[in-house]
């Protein structure tokens, strides 16, 4: 964790795959991600549509074909989780993290899980656990279980810096 | 004192007791809409309208600031809870979510009958493929949560559509579920009276239960350092109000002291200071109980007049005392010097009779106040003063005085040639300003502090609240019809938003459509089973999970049958509030308003609109300030008019063009001076200024009359010249005083008349002095 803080610039590729009740087959999505160091998110999602995620501060930028919407954060609150869990994950900021979820910290440096449940009821209601795995300064998997049985594992795959 | 005397005193202390009943009975106000016409254009109604009680209007924008941020949020969703629950106030939002579920359920609950997207084509099975295909690249977004929610009852996605569409997208910042300001040292709600703008009494009272919640929310906190800030046209409205009261009774007070030292000063006897008050002090009196009665309330600025009255009114008295010689009575002195008291009277009245035609109530206002207060004081100075007088009674003003004022009048006439350089510098300046000398912006008017305007500005930024500039207007017989018109409206102006000239766009038929349309909309959607038929075509190939559309296919069907929505099924969401500021009934029909957002070419979109009838585009700003030209314009009209009437009145009643030019010369010398004066210090002049002129014609005109030679001739020159140097102080002392006052109405009209009124007085010796020289 403390070797996380000192990231400051990060790229990676992932393959998200989402389990959603309302559907047969899980949804498969791929893109790229890139962090910048303190606050700074992007998600961008190329396959099978074409949507950027901006996240800075606590503003949330969407652009699917080319419209922009600027929104709050907070009003969205599965993906403020993971932006959140992320972010300050890299940022090594565990006191961030322990005031939005009860952390438990498994695994050794080499290969360690985080575990997140939130503590703000309204978050519960929606999101049950976030589970980050990884080794070293690397963060190799994320899934995101929420309340109602829907789920979402994100393999991250990180470019050499 | 003589029968036909108690008779008149009688009269005078029945009357006054009646005035001074009315008066205290009276309502004041001091909104800004006193200044706006009385019988406005259609256009200038609706921005009438809008300040005095539109939404607009009635908005209170609060702010909580000075303590740590989780304090300020627990004050913020303290305050609003124990706000909602006020009578006084019609919504109560400081961003937290739970607030606005109200509409949310009512969206839903409604959602093919008020989504445009609800089409024939929607419903086809190639319709509903698209809207599949779309949920399913939802739900890989960043929405996808809430699609997957929403997806069994509403695959289409009318309600998201609805939220779009009426949901302006960046609200405030939030923090912990409030609204902050984006520095996150201010806790931000927006809350909404039931009453209308302009009624300062509930304003009021909203304003104080807002204190009284947020001291009770603090104490409870224990959040002593915490402070409130509340801003709004209301706000203003009260503290103007508030201030113009506090200004007016502190200038008065002070008034009436300084003259009553100089009268002491100059009379050396308090029994005749008393007397020479009594007739101003009746005048006020009159004055506000007669505006009070004509025009059902009576405005501060009207009030403001009190003060200057006073300096005024006690004129008459003074010419009666100081020409009174010891030896002489009271009602000897009243036989000589009446008949130009009388015409003095006679020519200010005549001057104020012009404001009195105005449309604009408070111009009106203060007409009807100076001209019964100038004869209510004229009349008690000719039958009741006397009556008062003991015999034998009479002043000495200090000699040294007389023949100080004597010696010095003596040698004015020199000054005529410098007097006359002056003039003629003043008009060149005037002349090269042009129009620039006037401030043609409605603002000019408000009686609102720099500093207040810059906070409301600051939080209606930092909220986001509807600041609305340019309005479409429909107008049509009924509320259906002009729902209709709306629509119309509606498509057009969805062309200039996909053009690019139009940001977006408010409307009552997106919370409200017609019946017309809402039928069309049943209409719209097939029967069950041709419905089930196009979804399983569509849903073909997809990965969805089987029957999982079956809430999509009940609540459509149900919406076919559904009774169509109308206003009332609005009641108790923050959507009726809305309706209701953008539909309104009037005396001859009902009233659509469309408040456009960023509107970049308001040429083309009114060019969109052309092709729709009964429909215009308002630009308020531009209204508002061609409103302010027009009462300028107005108010200047009725300046010349009653200056030509009060030249014409001198003409007839002096019989001679020379004797009414050497009355009329100095005032007009006077008018020149002092408007060159004014715009001196950069500043421009406003409407205010302009009646401070008219004053200053009908106050100067006392005193020129006197100057004028045959009427100088007739009097005692030592006397005549301490009664005007008298009058003139206590009307610089009145008007000077009032130059402070906070409110720009006040403080122009006083700073015009005190100096326009010295240099009448100045000018008018050194004219009768040149021609004493002469002649």
């Amino acid at each position: 964790m403390i070797e996380l803080g000192e990231v400051q610039h990060a790229k990676a590729r992932f393959v998200e795959r989402r389990y959603l009740k309302v559907l047969k087959s899980p949804l498969e999505l791929t893109g790229t991600l890139a962090y910048d160091a303190p606050d700074r998110l992007v998600k961008r999602t190329l396959e099978p549509k074409p949507e950027t995620l901006t996240v800075e501060d606590d503003r949330l930028v969407i652009e699917i074909q080319a419209r922009a919407r600027t929104l709050r954060l907070e009003d969205y609150p599965v993906v403020w989780a993971f932006v959140e869990s992320f972010r300050s994950t890299l940022k090594g900021d565990l006191a961030a993290l322990a005031r939005f979820y009860r952390v438990a910290l498994e695994g050794g440096p080499q290969r360690w899980q985080l575990s997140l449940t939130p503590r703000d009821p309204k978050m519960s209601a929606l999101i049950e656990s976030i589970l980050i795995g990884g080794s070293g300064r690397r963060i190799g998997r994320i899934e995101i279980r929420e309340a109602q049985g829907d789920r979402s594992v994100m393999t991250v795959v990180e470019d050499a810096q | 004192m003589s029968a036909a005397g108690r008779v008149a005193v009688l009269a005078w202390a029945v009357l006054m007791a009646g005035c001074a009943w009315i008066a205290w009975h009276a309502r004041y106000t001091a909104d800004v809409s006193a200044f706006l016409p009385r019988t406005p254009s259609p256009s200038q109604q609706i921005l009438v309208d809008e300040l005095r009680q539109g939404v607009v209007s009635r908005l209170i924008l609060v702010g909580i600031e000075g303590a740590p941020a989780p304090v300020l949020t627990t004050l913020s969703q303290a305050l609003a809870d124990r706000l909602a629950h006020e009578a006084d106030f019609a919504y109560v939002n400081n961003g937290s979510q739970s607030r606005l579920a109200a509409d949310g359920e009512f969206l839903l609950r409604h959602r093919y009958l008020l989504s445009p997207g609800v089409t024939p084509e929607r419903f086809t099975a190639a319709g509903l493929r698209e809207a599949l295909e779309n949920d399913l690249a939802l739900l890989g977004s960043a929405f996808g949560t809430l699609v997957s929610r929403l997806l069994p009852s509403d695959p289409t996605g009318e309600f998201l559509r609805l939220l779009e569409l009426l949901e302006p997208e960046a609200g405030p910042r939030k923090q912990d579920g409030v609204w902050f300001s984006p520095d996150g040292t201010r806790a931000l709600l927006l809350l909404q009276t039931r009453a209308a703008g302009f009624d300062i009494d509930a304003q009021e009272r909203a304003l104080a239960r807002i204190r009284v919640a947020f001291d009770a929310a603090a104490a409870q906190q224990g959040a002593v350092q915490a402070r409130l800030l509340a801003t709004g046209p209301g706000v203003f409205a009260v503290s103007a109000r508030a201030g113009i009261q506090q200004d007016v009774s502190r200038i008065s007070l002070l008034a009436a002291l300084l003259v009553s030292v100089l009268l002491l000063v100059v009379y050396r006897s308090p029994r005749a200071l008393l007397l020479t008050l009594l007739p101003a002090a009746s005048g006020a009196t009159a004055g506000v109980a007669a505006v009070s009665l004509a025009f059902g309330s009576v405005h501060g600025v009207t009030l403001g007049f009190g003060a200057t009255l006073l300096g005024e009114g006690v004129d008459y008295a003074i010419y009666l005392f100081t020409n009174t010689a010891p030896g002489s009575t009271p009602r000897r002195s009243l036989a000589r010097i009446w008949p130009t008291l009388t015409l003095g009277v006679l020519t200010s009245a005549v001057g104020f009779s012009a404001l009195l035609l105005s449309q604009f109530t408070g111009l009106a206002q203060l007409g009807l106040f100076s001209i019964v207060g100038l004869i209510v004081a004229y009349v008690v100075t000719r039958y009741v003063l006397p009556e008062l007088i003991p015999n034998h009674f009479a002043v000495r003003p200090a000699a040294a005085l007389g023949s100080a004022f004597a010696w010095l009048a003596g040698r004015a006439g020199w000054l005529r040639l410098p007097l006359l350089g002056l003039v003629v510098l003043s008009a060149v300046w005037l002349a090269s300003l042009g129009s620039a000398l006037w401030d043609d912006r409605l603002e000019s008017l408000s009686p609102v502090a720099e500093s207040d305007k810059r906070l409301d500005e600051a939080m209606r930024r930092e909220l986001g609240a509807p600041d609305v500039r340019y309005l479409v207007v429909a107008a049509a017989a009924s509320q259906q019809a002009v729902l209709r018109a709306a629509e119309g409206v509606g498509a057009e102006l969805e062309r200039s938003q996909r053009a690019g000239s139009l940001g977006g766009f408010e409307s009552p038929a997106l919370i409200l459509p017609s019946d017309v349309t809402q039928r069309a909309r049943q209409t719209a959607i097939p029967g069950a089973g041709v419905l089930r038929e196009n979804l399983d075509q569509a849903a073909d190939g997809l990965p969805f999970q089987p029957q999982l559309f079956e809430p999509f296919l009940q609540e459509a069907s149900a919406a076919r049958q559904a009774p169509l929505i109308n206003a009332a099924d609005l009641k108790g969401t923050g959507l009726a509030l809305r309706l209701e500021s953008l539909l309104t009934e009037r005396h001859d029909g009902w009233m659509a308003m469309l408040p456009l957002r960023a509107v970049r070419e308001p040429a083309a979109v009114a060019g969109d609109l052309r092709g729709v009838n009964g429909v215009h585009l308002l630009d308020l700003k531009a209204e508002a300030n061609a409103l302010y030209r027009s009462y300028r314009g107005q108010a200047l009209r009725f300046a010349l008019i009653g200056a030509g009437a009060i030249a014409l009145l001198l003409l007839a009643s002096l019989r001679s063009p020379r004797r009414a030019a050497e009355a009329l010369l100095p005032l007009a010398a006077a008018v020149l001076v002092t408007c060159a004066l004014l715009s001196l210090g950069a500043r421009q002049l406003t409407i205010f200024n302009l009646v401070g002129l008219l004053l200053v014609v009908g106050v100067g005109s006392n005193y020129t009359l006197f100057f004028e030679r045959e009427t100088f001739a007739r009097t005692d020159p030592q006397r005549t010249l301490v009664s005007l140097a008298c009058c003139n102080a206590s009307t610089v002392i009145g008007f000077g005083l009032l130059s402070l006052a906070r409110a720009p109405v006040l403080s122009a009209i006083g700073t015009t008349v005190a100096v326009g009124a010295f240099l009448s007085l100045l000018f008018g010796a050194i004219l009768a002095a040149g021609r004493a020289a002469r002649g």
